[in-house]
């Protein structure tokens, strides 16, 4: 990565800033390793070396967004400035913000290394990702380097590393899934995943299968599946799905309680241990650590410059030129162990994996997930069974209402169905709607 | 105009294969795109983009690696292909079934998708007029019912690839693409309901008039009315119901298409998009033999159009489902080496920044012989789910749930006062088996279907006739 990204931005700045009121170049080299299992060995190994540029223009209101690859500008530059003249004023436009961002950097050098020579052989094998037998994942090491310039003067640089992956283990007809994310290599949080993945497909795979019958059960949400729930209720908290009428936060206000006073949810820009972490958004803005939801009440509605124009509000430091978005999720831990979690199920349903989140109604939060890998399902504090494949069919306000325990340890998530590196419990909720087919 | 130079992907090729790649592939790829998005009839913004660069692959000792790169200078890709080596070696060091590739019939051609109105000679004013036109005509308002929040996002692109792979295929194709997107949100007193549209197709910018849009959204618009206006909760229990072409496209795309994908029943996608339930069933028969599913990338217009993929293997129709028996496989290289068998052309990348994987194209029940009123005219007492506005299914593709936002009850053989909330939650055997006849329609959606990891989004469309089923479970969402 020879590039200097601060000339190369300039330049582009220096290109457009004649025939434009606003711009900000945002000119990021991502590298990144991934090495995905299948079957018990690997599939593919995959490299990535990318250069990316993405620019924000604004002209008398009129608004243009671009992003391209391509290593030659001129032409693509060229058709982004021609367009900008023949746009309408946008009741969208707001003026650039003063930038209060702060440079930013938390760089692990074996990573950096890994992703530049596209190796990771070594670290593969003390990781053992393949000890448990016949498993499938990935693991993922990645290194961006940043740098943003506006005509609102921001001039930014942000280095950073992440360490992510996720593993499902079989054990004959059961799985178990889990996964781990960071900013620095430690293959012990690798490990820890995969042991908690095969504990539990050796858990289910122990037990007999059964099916259940539909209906209202306890349940207790792993931080895979708590994880994936919280990052649609962190969205329906950005001002863009407000706006684009996608929120079932639509028409609350600050202040107001919206989920139970357990939950408390926060975004996490500063916090340098989750690979969201950065020090200013795409405005050039300051992040801070924030509090979405605080004790079951909705404390910030995430917001750009743009967005807290329309809905008369101030920037929370979280564009998104467009959509306003979290950088990193932490819900705030609880005081009980997993078996204290467990014992309390009673009886009720251990749902360890989720995906396909749907909404019926995105303004009402009427959604349904389908569970994957183990579900556990316990009678009188003791494991009894496992059942697959079961859905919960509810509402995000009344599950994320009846929350009666959360976790003490918390877990560093993200994998396909958790995109915003995440940390969070294991949750117990005493009141969630399962159905699945007859 | 799209180009490169074609001597850096040979140049990539000579290099993994002297260090000692026993495959080698490069591909160019490219897609410009043009956004605009409207919210409430306002333009709030146009987003253009480029993404291109070279995407490389080689298997070496059985282990199969992949780089990409933004720079197309030699240079680079010369380290790139250096890189795809290292990865493939990674691969190897661990890998116990070394990756082959398959015999296929691979292509030597160019081809390109034509425009009648190239996306390129339109000024984004122009397509932001037309927009408009058919935002003004929308009714957003009546009896209490409203419509307040109406996001519109255009976008058109051209994909252009250049591939070359060591064992002789080389392909250029130029694909441009239209589609729309929608989201409408809807309040009637304290009740709220949304729903999302999406319409594409390949070919020019005469396609957004083929869509008729503004025709489109209102009719979704009507439908969101009646669901909050005028629809009652729906009966219960077993019941015969009639599914719409949209509700029959989406099945077939996730219990017929996704389960047919071979890296799923081989389990190469486990731990992300899921398994299939083909790696495990037994018996033959999925359905009723009205039941034929098929994939087709070939079809002339379509949204998933292509006719060589991306490991430039020619392609064709591929029969999923025949008559209620299981049939073929959806293949790339790799998984029909495993098989022992041809690829039938399968593997497609979203990018550059992609591997080519096992997917589907345009995939649509065949259609029988049935009118809509023969469908429903010895039905006492069911529903006809018109459109839906959720679903979901699990990870071996087998339980799945479908909600309808427009349905309306049948009694004694005609369309009687609509309901809403319908959940139909079925196995795929007993959804397949269930149907007893099949209309003579066909109608195509568009979508984005994503998998991978990175997860990749690409373009299809799923299809069908409105078909009958008998005796299935109908509950309340």
């Amino acid at each position: 990565m020879g590039i200097d990204l601060h000339t190369v931005a300039e330049s582009i700045a220096n290109k457009v800033k004649n025939r434009v009121d606003e711009y900000i170049v945002k000119l990021g080299a991502e590298n990144k390793l991934m090495v995905k299992y299948a079957r018990g060995e690997p599939s593919v190994t995959q490299s990535w070396q990318t250069l990316r540029l993405s620019l924000y223009l604004a002209k008398a209101g009129r608004i243009s967004v671009s992003s391209f690859s391509a290593e030659r500008p001129d032409e693509i530059l060229r058709r982004v400035l021609d367009s900008l003249e023949l746009l309408k004023p946008s009741p969208f436009y707001a003026p650039l913000p003063e930038p209060s961002g702060e440079n930013t950097e938390y760089v692990d050098e074996t990573i950096k290394t890994i992703v530049e020579e596209g190796d990771a052989t070594r670290q593969v094998e003390e990781i053992g990702f393949s000890e448990p037998g016949d498993v499938a994942g990935k693991i993922e090491f990645w290194y961006l380097k940043e740098v943003l310039l506006g005509s609102n003067g921001a001039d930014l640089r942000h280095e950073a590393t992440s360490f992510n992956g996720y593993i499902r283990v079989f054990k004959g007809e059961s799985s178990g899934q889990w996964s781990w994310t960071s900013t620095f290599y430690n293959p012990l949080i690798a490990r820890k995943a995969i042991e908690r993945a095969g504990e539990l497909a050796k858990q289910c795979a122990k037990l007999p299968k059964r099916r259940i019958e539909p209906g209202k059960y306890r349940v207790l949400l792993s931080p895979m599946v708590a994880g994936n729930l919280v990052e649609h209720i962190a969205m329906a908290a950005s001002a863009g799905s407000m706006i684009f009428g996608t929120s079932f936060f639509q028409g609350r206000k600050p202040g107001e309680k919206v989920l139970s006073e357990k939950l408390t949810l926060l975004d996490k820009p500063r916090d340098n241990t989750l690979p969201g972490f950065r020090g200013f958004d795409d405005e050039g803005v300051a992040t801070t650590n924030k509090a979405i939801i605080k004790e079951g009440v909705l404390e910030t509605i995430l917001h750009n410059t743009k967005t807290a124009k329309l809905m008369n509000a101030k920037t929370t430091g979280n564009a998104g030129w467009i959509m306003p978005a979290p950088f990193n999720l932490e819900v705030e831990p609880g005081d009980a162990t997993l078996d204290e979690l467990i014992s309390e199920l009673r009886n009720g349903i251990y749902i360890t994996n989720n995906w396909y989140t749907r909404f019926q109604n995105h303004v009402e939060g009427v959604f349904s997930t389908v569970s994957r890998d183990a579900v556990i399902v316990y009678e009188n504090r003791e494991p009894k069974y496992c059942t697959e494949r079961i859905r919960i069919a509810d509402t995000m306000p009344r599950l994320f209402s009846s929350i009666e325990l959360i976790e003490k340890e918390q877990w560093p998530i993200q994998w396909w169905e958790v995109e915003i590196p995440t940390r969070i419990s294991h949750i117990l909720i005493a009141e969630a709607n399962i159905s699945l087919p007859q | 105009m799209s180009s490169v130079d074609e001597s850096v992907l040979e140049k990539a090729i000579n290099k993994m294969l002297s260090e000692g790649a026993s495959y080698a592939e490069a591909r160019y790829h490219e897609i410009r795109r043009t956004s605009i998005l409207l919210i409430n009839g306002a333009v709030m913004g146009v987003e253009q983009s480029v993404r291109s660069g070279i995407a490389l692959r080689a298997i070496v000792s059985g282990g199969l690696g992949f780089a990409s790169t933004t720079s197309t200078s030699t240079e680079a890709v010369e380290k790139a292909a250096l890189r795809a080596v290292a990865a493939a070696k990674t691969s190897a060091t661990g890998v116990k079934n070394p990756v082959r590739m398959s015999p296929a019939r691979l292509g030597r051609a160019k081809y390109s998708v034509a425009e009648k109105e190239p996306l390129e000679d339109i000024a984004i004013g122009d397509k932001i007029a037309s927009l408009l036109e058919e935002y003004k005509v929308l009714v957003l308002e009546r009896n209490g019912f409203k419509v307040p929040n109406t996001t519109m996002i255009y976008t058109d692109s051209v994909e252009y690839k250049v591939l070359i792979t060591s064992d002789g295929a080389y392909v250029e194709s130029r694909v441009p693409r239209v589609a729309a997107m929608y989201n409408l949100a809807a309040v009637y007193g304290e009740k709220r309901a949304n729903r999302f549209g999406e319409l594409g197709a390949s070919g020019g910018y005469e396609r957004l008039k083929e869509f008729r849009l503004g025709e489109k959204i209102q009719d979704d618009i009507n439908s969101l009315y009646i669901s909050l206006v005028e629809a009652k909760s729906p009966p219960r229990g077993k019941l015969d119901v009639v599914l719409s072409p949209e509700i029959v496209g989406l099945m077939v795309h996730e219990s017929a298409g996704h389960p047919s994908e071979a890296d799923r029943v081989l389990g190469r996608e486990a731990a992300q998009a899921g398994m299939s339930f083909r790696a495990t069933y037994k018996e033959e028969t999925i359905g009723s033999p009205t039941v034929t599913v098929v994939d087709d990338p070939t079809i002339p217009g379509s949204f998933g159009f292509y006719l060589y993929d991306d490991e430039g293997v020619a392609a064709r129709e591929r029969v999923l489902y025949d008559k209620g028996k299981l049939a073929e496989l959806l293949h790339n290289r790799e998984t029909a080496a495993i098989y022992g068998t041809e690829s039938n052309g399968a593997a497609r990348a979203m990018d550059y920044l992609s591997e080519p994987i096992v997917r589907m194209a345009n995939t649509y029940m065949k259609p029988g012989d049935y009118s809509f009123n023969e469908l429903i005219e010895d039905i006492k007492h069911g529903i006809y789910i018109k459109k839906y506005m959720e679903w979901n299914i699990d990870d071996i593709r087998w339980g799945q749930r479908y909600v309808g936002l427009e349905a309306y009850v049948i009694e004694n053989g005609e369309l009687g006062e609509p309901v809403t909330n319908v959940a139909l939650e079925v196995t795929t055997k007993e959804l397949y088996s269930s149907i007893d006849a099949v209309g003579k329609d066909l109608v195509f959606y568009a979508g984005l279907c994503g998998k991978g990891e990175p997860p990749q989004g690409v373009p299809v469309w799923m299809g069908g006739p409105h078909v009958r089923l008998r005796g299935v479970t109908i509950r309340w969402a």
